[in-house]
């Protein structure tokens, strides 16, 4: 659905940030992980058709980038930004979670109803009229993620929808996610939260000094130790168990541990 | 972060004169020009200032501004040339108008006091770091706060531009549109306001805060993080300024 072809770029015109990124992006859920400033947002930012590439070609269901601004992009692509204060302005709940929706011209009833769904799904139904700023950091975030759900759009890209967030937000945006991917999106996320990558991602990107280091089902991603050590990314703290355990087996998830486990055990 | 700020970074030996020194330089530049009661003055000030921007490599960055103050200044030659409230004599006729002396002289001495003053404050904007100068002034004994504030002025309206930037990101990640026309930018422009004002003032607020919980306004005397060696002939050079300026006075009150 995105494909990525020697992409490059560069925010001053002598640093690159992206140096050759070469991706085609499929219906999979897939998590982008890597150090801090590797360029992962500006990365999305340019899918997105918010940051312009010095050069390569980035095609979005077929059609490239570049030929349409961001704002004709906003019907297909939702992106929830890394940073809630770069993302909200409006004055209460309810019209910054409006304003995706009533620009790409549903009608306001459909605007309405899409919002207060996505409201609801975050948990923030009851808090319409407050305004934004008055949230804390992890409602803030969740209201972010509200107003790009509410766009209904075909791909949701999130820049660390994790962060900042308890256990029940946590678990809100995994059902989130879990329900997008039901309904047929494309999900693209950044994470730095390798449990959560490994729990929710069918495919994993790894991004090392501005090119993809790894890329490929989670599973095997995950399996690559030392490459990961290169990228200063360590395994979910699952796969490291299962590893001292001395499984021959990358597991993802507990239950996939615990599978693994009794088959071992029962051969010993 | 954009910067706001005309300093160009040059290596020139008007760029190693300390901050104050240069304050002195531009008090005694303006003032010995107004005194002193021939236009020769002047003439020698505006020169002085416009030799030292040369040596300092930077007049092609001061050129813009001149261009623009040259363009407002011609407008004030032709009116007054034209009808300059004590114009007698006639000067020349230009199309069916008639110039008259006096006025074209009044609109001559003008732009000479305009040069002088705009070229004296390039010399110290051009070749000095705001913060620079504001430092060497709280050394001077400027209250802190005061040096904070000026900074601050510096900062805020780079830190508006960066976050209308951010905010106008939003919008358009929303299927707003903000590229194009002048009029889809003015309508996309408007919204904004609200939201990078309240921005600048919660940040300010927090950055406030953030100050004071490291002791910003603690009363003991403070250090700084450079000690930048004094600038050699400070002394000397400040001392010729104000023996120079007083030399204007004194000709002027005997004139
Ligand atoms: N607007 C900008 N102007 C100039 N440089 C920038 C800008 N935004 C980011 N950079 C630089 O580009 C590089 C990549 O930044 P980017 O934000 O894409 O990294 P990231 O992988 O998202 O990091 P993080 O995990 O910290 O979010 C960094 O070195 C950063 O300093
Ligand atoms: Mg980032």
């Amino acid at each position: 659905m995105i494909s990525v072809s020697g992409l490059h770029f560069s925010y001053d015109g002598k640093t690159e940030v992206l140096s050759d990124i070469n991706l085609d992006i499929d219906r999979r859920s897939t998590a982008i992980i890597g150090q801090n400033g590797v360029g992962k947002t500006t990365f999305i930012k340019i899918l997105k058709g918010l940051l312009r590439p010095a050069s390569g070609k980035v095609t979005i269901l077929g059609e490239d980038v570049t030929q349409k601004s961001a704002a004709q992009w906003a019907s297909v692509i939702g992106l929830v930004f890394q940073n809630p204060n770069d993302q909200i302005f409006k004055k209460t709940v309810l019209e910054e979670t409006l304003f995706g929706p009533l620009n790409i011209k549903m009608t306001p009833k459909a605007a309405r109803k899409r919002a207060m769904e996505a409201l609801s799904a975050v948990g923030l139904a009851d808090k319409t009229d407050v305004n934004p700023y008055d949230l804390n950091l992890s409602d803030k975030k969740l209201l972010c993620i509200a107003s790009v759900l509410a766009m209904n759009t075909r791909i949701v890209i999130f820049d660390e929808p994790t962060i900042a967030q308890d256990w029940q937000g946590l678990e809100r945006i995994k059902a989130i996610i879990n329900s997008l991917k039901a309904q047929g999106k494309l999900i693209m996320t950044i994470v730095h939260d390798i449990d959560f990558v490994a729990e929710c991602f069918e495919r994993t990107v790894v991004f090392n000094e501005g090119k993809v280091l790894l890329d490929g089902d989670t599973a095997d991603v995950f399996a690559h130790v030392d490459v990961l050590r290169q990228a200063r990314v360590s395994q979910p703290h699952i796969a490291q168990l299962a590893e001292l355990a001395g499984l021959r087996r990358v597991c993802l998830t507990e239950d996939e541990f615990v599978r693994a486990f009794k088959d071992y055990a029962f051969i010993q | 972060m954009k910067q706001l700020t005309l300093y160009v970074d040059k290596q020139s030996f008007v760029h190693a004169v300390d901050p104050i020194t240069k304050l002195f330089y531009v008090a005694f530049a303006i003032l010995t020009s107004m005194l002193v009661p021939t236009a020769y003055a002047g003439v020698i000030c505006a020169l002085l200032s416009l030799s030292l921007l040369c040596l300092a490599k930077v007049i092609k960055n001061a050129s813009p501004v001149f261009l623009f103050i040259g363009f407002v200044l011609f407008t004030v030659v032709v009116i007054q040339g034209l009808f300059g409230v004590n114009n007698q004599t006639e000067a020349f006729r230009l199309s069916g108008l008639i110039f008259y002396r006096e006025g074209l002289i009044t609109g001559a001495k003008i732009i000479l006091r305009v040069v002088n003053i705009v070229s004296a404050f390039l010399i110290l904007t051009l070749t000095t770091k705001a913060s620079d100068l504001v430092e060497d002034l709280v050394r001077a004994g400027l209250s802190p706060r005061i040096g904070y504030v000026i900074t601050s002025v510096f900062q805020i309206i780079p830190q508006m531009i960066s976050s209308a930037d951010i905010i106008m990101d939003a919008q358009r990640s929303r299927g707003m549109e903000t590229e194009g026309g002048l009029m889809v930018r003015m309508k996309a422009f408007i919204p904004l306001i609200g939201p990078v004002v309240l921005d600048s003032f919660m940040s300010t607020k927090e950055r406030a805060m953030a100050l004071e919980a490291r002791a910003f306004s603690a009363p003991n005397k403070k250090t700084f993080l450079r000690e930048r060696p004094a600038y050699t002939y400070a002394a000397k050079l400040r001392g010729a300024f104000v023996v120079l300026t007083l030399a204007a006075l004194i000709w002027r009150l005997a004139a």
